[in-house]
């Protein structure tokens, strides 16, 4: 079974050793072991650099016993602000390396680290102003005036309580 | 005129606008159900047999009242948390975020709702004490027959107090309360010295933006906390990543351990930065006011805040049906709209906000279905069709739409005739809330429709009155005083299928799911039936009196006698696992949240009690109405009670707080005998042989994009 250890090759060409039951968080890795089987040599993940994987791989080995993700749909997600504490440390990095781990776990599959990074970016953009936006992810208003004005009065409809 | 006055303000002036279209001559009112109808009918009692109804010892019994009413009211209102300390917490972080910005009106603002709403609360605990006492007085007229509607569902001045609390109700407020609680583990202090990177009272309605904006915020400022902590550890992994991912070398480490604000940070554009599919992912988590917000971001946020992004956003704010096994086929319009191509979810959201705020405002148009020639005993409704049964022995099956013509009436022939309803007297609806229209829909002569073409022979039909039924998709179950109910084929013209026989008299209510269908009596027991055979399976004995509601969820069935006692029955074995007493006398109706967690009952307590279905605990107790209760609705998805009472009038109180929140009365002009809602209505049933819709989807725009 998912004993042992398997080696990752990162994009930059850094190899990395890790459980093989903790690199299985990622179901990419878990198919590929499956179908090829585990022939010891490294697998190449050339679209996450080391860094990145370093960081995916302390994820998967912190989450390693969660239970498989019952198959929740898409709008049955829990709310946003249930990121756990550790995952919320987690994920206190800067903005390229959020969006890094983002794209990893898009790419490794890994759902559960999707969804977790993907909550911790909603949550820097939730209760702002289009202007704080803008400036959190330094966003340029390429809006004419009259467009903004169109959107805003929608905006304003809206808040007319 | 001096309850009134005692309680009048200018909110509860301005929640009636249609005041000066109503001459309110306040001379002896007539007592309308004996005049305007010259019906003997009248004179029989109600249906519901309630044990020790109506006594002279009422009075003293009364006494309960005063000493629960405050304690409970005081410490729940405040800010309806489930952990008040947290509560407490995040309201002082609120204050504090204001006094940091003074500049900020709207957060000033926030501050002195706050203290409104203490101080609407407190004025509410003296008016229950008022009511109380006028209660108690009222309670002689009703007691002893003589009915006075200007006595009955008068001086509930909830109008007003809901108007002085629009926030608490709102989905901001919402925000304001959940979003801090769920941060407080946060280092609190540190949020004084870090200047705010969110202005975030420049906007009006800001209260949702500062508690989420605050939530960003404590994230930060946890982010800094643990920064110096790690940095050491955070550098070392970093250090080889930064000369080789080849990005942002430069800028990286000290981002790492800095401020969001300092200049030079490197900030990406996510939306930009990230494939089309995870950014719909990220923005499918935000709140439909932040999605709104995302779209005055730039042009490709714009383009981002795409329809299967609102279209997740709207269902993540308005949630799914529950799917239960069980209770699949009774289905409930939740108002998500129809999942079809070129949907326009964001503008269902704006509709579905309006509506929300009807809701809120207690504006809906008054719709009136006249027909029956007696009580509208029972009724239930969908999307499509409202059907109703009566004590003329017919059921009616109406159209739920404009213009809401009665398309069938089942029934025997000599039956089915047409009755003119009665006109509403304008007295009745002095106080509370009254529509903000009124339609009759045209009295169909007859001749003019199709009335279907049941069997003609009687006997396949109730011999009496229809005093309760139910409907899923494919059956329709009737129960009636002729001692029996009879199964309908919905898909096939309402042809009956069967008739179950069993209980020895009236059938009072009825309800069922897939595998059985569960009948009350007033004989004092509860029939277990096979749904698709019609068997008798068992039969549920041990109420003392007429069991006049009944409930299923799963395997449990819940039961309301006048007795006084809701018992909980396991539904395959028969046994009785718990009961839930009411305080006094006899209950009238019960409702079993979809959940199963939570049971409701009402009856001549004139309190709505709220059990804890596990654990067999009173939670709560909902005060206001002054007469039986008759009809409970409980819509979990929207958090609303509906009921609907013998004071005539219907009204609406938050699930989770309990309070009082929309008051309808004397809309029709005798009891209310059954009450039913969903997203943009309630359907209430009178003695008068109305049925009343109280639309508060009517004439908006968009509605009909919320249809299932």
């Amino acid at each position: 079974m998912s004993s042992g250890t398997i080696t990752l090759t990162s994009s930059d060409e850094v190899d990395i050793t890790v459980d093989r039951a903790v690199a299985e968080r990622s179901v990419l890795i878990k198919n590929m072991l499956e179908d090829l089987g585990d022939s010891g040599e490294a697998i190449p993940i050339p679209n996450v650099n080391e860094a990145v994987l370093k960081k995916v791989i302390a994820w998967c080995e912190q989450h390693k016993n969660d239970p498989a993700s019952a198959n929740d749909d898409d709008d049955n997600r829990r709310k946003t602000t249930d990121i756990d504490e550790w995952d919320q440390k987690f994920m206190q990095v800067d903005q390229e390396m959020l969006f890094e781990i983002i794209l990893a776990a898009n790419y490794l599959d890994i759902k559960a680290l999707l969804d977790v990074g993907c909550k911790t970016v909603a949550n820097m953009i939730k209760g702002k102003s289009p202007e704080e936006i803008r400036k959190t992810f330094n966003i340029q208003n390429d809006f004419t005036p009259e467009e903004e004005d169109q959107i805003r009065r929608e905006n304003e409809w809206a808040e007319d309580r | 005129m001096s309850p009134r006055e005692n309680n009048s303000s200018a909110a509860s002036t301005r929640r009636r606008p249609s005041l000066s279209f109503r001459p309110r001559p306040r001379t002896a009112a007539p007592a309308p159900v004996s005049k305007d109808f010259g019906w003997d009918t009248w004179q029989e009692p109600s249906l519901v047999k309630v044990c020790q109804d109506g006594e002279a010892p009422v009075l003293e019994e009364m006494e309960p009242f005063p000493d629960a009413v405050p304690r409970r009211r005081g410490a729940k209102s405040f800010s309806s948390l489930r952990h008040p300390v947290d509560g407490i917490v995040a309201l002082g972080r609120r204050l504090s975020v204001s006094l940091r910005n003074k500049s900020s009106k709207q957060n000033l603002a926030v501050v002195e709702n706050v203290h409104d709403d203490q101080d609407g609360h407190e004025q509410c605990e003296d008016r229950h004490y008022a009511h109380v006492t006028g209660c108690t007085g009222h309670k002689h007229h009703i007691a002893s027959g003589s009915w006075d509607p200007r006595v009955a569902p008068n001086n509930w001045p909830r109008g007003y107090s809901i108007n002085r609390r629009p926030s608490l109700n709102s989905v901001s407020a919402l925000h304001g309360f959940y979003a801090p609680i769920a941060s407080i583990p946060a280092p609190i202090p540190g949020r004084g010295q870090e200047p705010p990177i969110l202005p975030n009272n420049r906007f009006g309605g800001a209260a949702a933006r500062a508690a989420a904006a605050a939530q960003n915020e404590q994230m930060e400022v946890a982010r800094m906390a643990k920064a110096e902590r790690e940095s050491n550890k955070i550098l070392e992994i970093r250090i080889p990543q930064d000369s080789e991912s080849g990005i942002g070398i430069d800028l990286r480490d000290r981002s790492e351990v800095s401020d969001v604000d300092l200049p030079g940070i490197r900030r990406l554009d996510p939306i930009g930065f990230l494939p089309a599919e995870i950014s719909a992912h990220i923005l499918s988590y935000l709140d439909p006011d932040s999605l709104m917000t995302c779209e005055a971001v730039s042009r490709s946020w714009l383009q981002a805040c795409s329809s299967p992004v609102w279209k997740r956003v709207f269902r993540g704010a308005y949630g799914r049906r529950p799917t239960s096994d069980t209770t699949s086929k009774m289905k409930q319009s939740s108002g998500l709209g129809k999942s079809i191509p070129n949907q326009d979810w964001k503008k269902m959201y704006l509709t579905r906000r309006a509506l929300d705020q009807r809701w809120k405002d207690g504006k809906a148009a008054a719709i009136y279905l006249q027909g029956h020639q007696d009580s509208v005993y029972c009724s239930q409704f969908d999307e499509k069709k409202i059907i109703t049964g009566s004590r003329d022995r017919t059921i009616r099956v109406w159209d739920a739409h404009y213009p809401w013509a009665c398309q069938k009436i089942i029934g025997p022939p000599s039956q089915r005739v047409y009755g003119r309803g009665p006109v509403n007297s304008p007295t009745s609806q002095a106080t509370g809330t009254s529509p903000f229209l009124t339609i009759t829909p045209p009295f169909v002569h007859p001749d003019n429709i199709d009335e279907g073409s049941g069997p003609e022979e009687e006997s396949v039909y109730h011999s009496a009155s229809i005093l309760c039924l139910r409907f899923d998709e494919e059956i329709m179950v009737t129960g009636s005083s002729d001692h029996t109910c009879i199964v309908w084929d919905i898909k096939n013209d309402y042809r009956p299928i069967h008739r179950l026989s069993g209980h020895h008299a009236g059938v009072l209510d009825v309800c069922f799911d897939d595998r059985y269908i569960v009948s009350c009596s007033k004989d004092a027991t509860i029939c277990v039936w096979d749904r698709k055979t019609g068997e008798l399976l068992r039969q549920l004995v041990g109420h003392l009196g007429p069991v006049n509601a009944v409930q299923l969820r799963g395997d449990l069935i819940v039961s309301a006698s006048g007795d006084g006692v809701a018992k909980m029955w396991n539904v395959v074995s028969g046994q009785c696992v718990k009961e839930f007493v009411s305080k006094d006398r006899g209950l009238a109706c019960v409702e079993f949240s979809d959940d199963g967690r939570t049971i409701l009952t009402g009856g001549n307590d004139r309190i709505i009690y709220q059990f804890d279905a596990n654990t067999g605990d009173l939670v709560n107790e909902l005060r206001g109405h002054s007469g039986l209760i008759r009809s409970l609705h409980l819509d979990s998805a929207n958090k609303r009670i509906v009921s609907g009472s013998y004071d005539m009038s219907v009204k609406v109180f938050d699930r989770d707080t309990g309070n009082l929140s929309i008051n309808f009365p004397g809309w029709t002009t005798s009891w209310m005998l059954s009450v039913q809602s969903d997203y943009r209505r309630i359907v209430a049933t009178s003695q008068d042989a109305r049925t009343v819709i109280m639309d508060f989807g009517y004439g908006l725009d968009g509605i009909d994009l919320l249809e299932e």
